[in-house]
């Protein structure tokens, strides 16, 4: 069956069919992002907290802007050389193209590593601390006295399976439990299968003795052989423990009685946010179990150097309190080095009003290393949408575009790839497939024209 | 839309043209930022106009709607009208009498 209408315009729309549910398309994605960038505006108003002003990596963000103008160059002058039949040429500004989408994702891929490998912990002062995290972040819950496996009556959700969900974090040799009723078992798919079974009548038993519609849940408790300890990251578990907690469940709900042994994080610390801490001087930061006095007078230093700065430069031409970029100047300490005597040695206290350092774990050791009590910390996250709304818009926003680019891109592919008999017998109706997908493709162009400005700049 | 080989010819040099002032025009977003105008809202104002610019001239010269079919214009003023509204939400919303200012003051 012949497409009508693929070359020529058709008579009562003066446009070729294709042209036509492009635009429709790109209309009900006008509205999409039209939708996305509406958000942008609520959370920046009706944010709590400085919004991040020249956070992300500009220069990344700068080159992906002129990788995505070029290719929308190149796009165009794809279809011009197929209109000139010029086939070459056509072939390779197409190959240019998909070649700038793909280094457009590997550059959005390594600023999205470096954010998922950056932390910020706020402490309980409002004081955020940034860095890394060199060994990662897990407590350690020792003197185990018992684990408490709660097998689901026939309604509920959770149900105990701590094969997969308690045993992967114990530290050291398989332990050994005794059952309520005296054994010795060594847990495991088997045992513990036993054990389900076992709790599963018994609950049954229950449900018909009492007369109740439903099974109730069982509780099996069993208690430590020999000395247990278990070493677990705060995301394995169903809620962050509190300090000094005195149990901890997982997610399948088995609770664990014992004693909290450890719950310090270290952190390679790489700047200080004072800008939401009431009195900056007295800040958590500070205290000379954490970065210390040294550190305090590195940041009095910027902070009096910045204000003098501005002032000469501008005068009282312009209030501090209403520039984003001088508030960061101002309260944001940018730690490059492991000593603030080193740090002067770079460049002295000149403002660091920079993002916090993207980088990998090879400059991690040039930092300060600082040993977190969990009483001190209220939050922490490394940079992913749960940080704050300013991440979680920017994800969202980027991560769709890049979605885009990567549709777009397989389908100029697909055209120079696939549509070689087209090509020779039909080159006008590729040339005009080619339109088709170089407008989608500017219009990705015309998205990150916007995003790059609002998410990276201002 | 250009068809013969004579206006392709001439349009690529135009998409040349317009290509260096998008590059430009994104130096120019960069630098702007970092100067600090009298407020932080008068930095992203300027910084949005100079993207609607850049935006424009994609949408005219690379997107051709500079000279289309007067159904595509039909199509954008429809779209236009609804993301206007999205727009205009933030305005609406100041409008709640939660979040009146004067609300509270009695």
């Amino acid at each position: 069956m012949d497409i009508p209408y693929t070359v020529t315009a058709r008579p009562d729309t003066g446009l070729y069919n294709a042209k036509v549910g492009i635009w429709l398309f790109l209309a009900s994605e006008v509205m999409l992002f039209g939708g996305l960038f509406s958000s942008y505006i609520f959370l920046r108003v009706g944010a709590d907290y400085p919004w991040p002003v020249h956070e992300l990596g500009v220069t990344l963000g700068f080159v992906n802007t002129l990788v995505l103008i070029g290719s929308s160059v190149t796009v165009l002058l794809a279809w011009a050389s197929l209109k000139l039949r010029k086939i070459a040429q056509f072939r390779l500004y197409m190959i240019i193209t998909v070649l700038c989408a793909l280094t457009f994702m590997v550059i959005k891929s390594f600023e999205y590593r470096a954010k998922f490998a950056h932390y910020s912990v706020t402490l309980t002062d409002g004081t955020i601390l940034t860095g890394h995290l060199p060994h990662g972040y897990e407590l350690e819950f020792g003197d185990v006295k018992a684990l408490n496996l709660t097998v689901a009556g026939k309604t509920s959700a959770v149900d105990a399976d701590p094969v997969s969900y308690v045993l992967p974090y114990v530290k050291g040799d398989v332990p050994k439990f005794m059952t309520e009723s005296g054994e010795e078992i060594t847990l495991d798919a088997a045992s513990f299968a036993k054990i389900k079974a076992e709790a599963r009548a018994k609950a049954e038993a229950k449900a018909e003795a009492d007369g109740l519609k439903e099974v109730p849940q069982w509780t099996v408790k069993l208690l430590p052989a020999s000395p247990i300890t278990f070493s677990v990251a705060p995301s394995k578990l169903l809620a962050k423990p509190v300090p000094g907690a005195k149990a901890i469940s997982f997610r399948d709900g088995t609770t664990v009685e014992g004693v909290m042994l450890n719950d310090k994080m270290i952190l390679e610390v790489d700047g200080v946010d004072l800008r939401g801490t009431p009195d900056k001087e007295k800040s958590l930061a500070w205290n000379e179990h954490y970065l210390g006095t040294a550190w305090k007078k590195a940041f009095i230093e910027q902070r009096d150097h910045a204000t003098t700065e501005f002032k000469e430069k501008y005068g009282d031409s312009r209030d501090p309190n209403k520039s984003a970029t001088q508030q960061k100047h101002l309260f944001y300490l940018h730690i490059k080095s492991a000593t603030p005597e080193a740090s002067h040695g770079e460049g002295g206290h000149k403002a660091e009003a920079h993002a916090p350092a993207e980088h990998g774990d090879a400059h991690a050791s040039h930092h300060p290393e600082v040993q977190l009590e969990r009483k001190d910390v209220h939050f922490f996250s490394n940079y992913t949408p749960k940080l704050n709304s300013f991440y979680a818009i920017y994800f969202t926003l980027t991560g769709l575009h890049g979605l885009h680019v990567v549709a777009g891109a397989l389908v100029l592919a697909y055209f120079v790839i696939f549509n070689g008999r087209m090509l020779r017998e039909d080159p006008e109706r590729l040339a005009n497939r080619v339109e088709v997908g170089g407008l989608f493709w500017h219009f990705v162009d015309l998205v990150w024209i916007f995003l790059f400005p609002l998410l990276y700049l201002l | 839309m250009a068809d013969s080989p004579e206006e392709i010819k001439k349009s690529v040099r135009k998409i040349l043209w317009i290509g260096g002032i998008l590059a430009v025009c994104t130096v120019l977003t960069v630098w702007l930022s970092t100067v600090e105008l009298a407020t932080h809202g008068q930095n992203i104002v300027v910084g949005m106009i100079l993207a609607t610019i850049k935006a424009a001239l994609v949408a005219l010269i690379f997107m051709h709607l500079n000279h289309e079919a007067k159904l595509i214009y039909k199509f954008l003023a429809f779209t236009l009208v609804f993301v206007t509204a999205l727009f205009l939400l933030f305005y609406w919303s100041s409008l709640d009498p939660l979040v009146f200012k004067d609300f509270y003051a009695h």
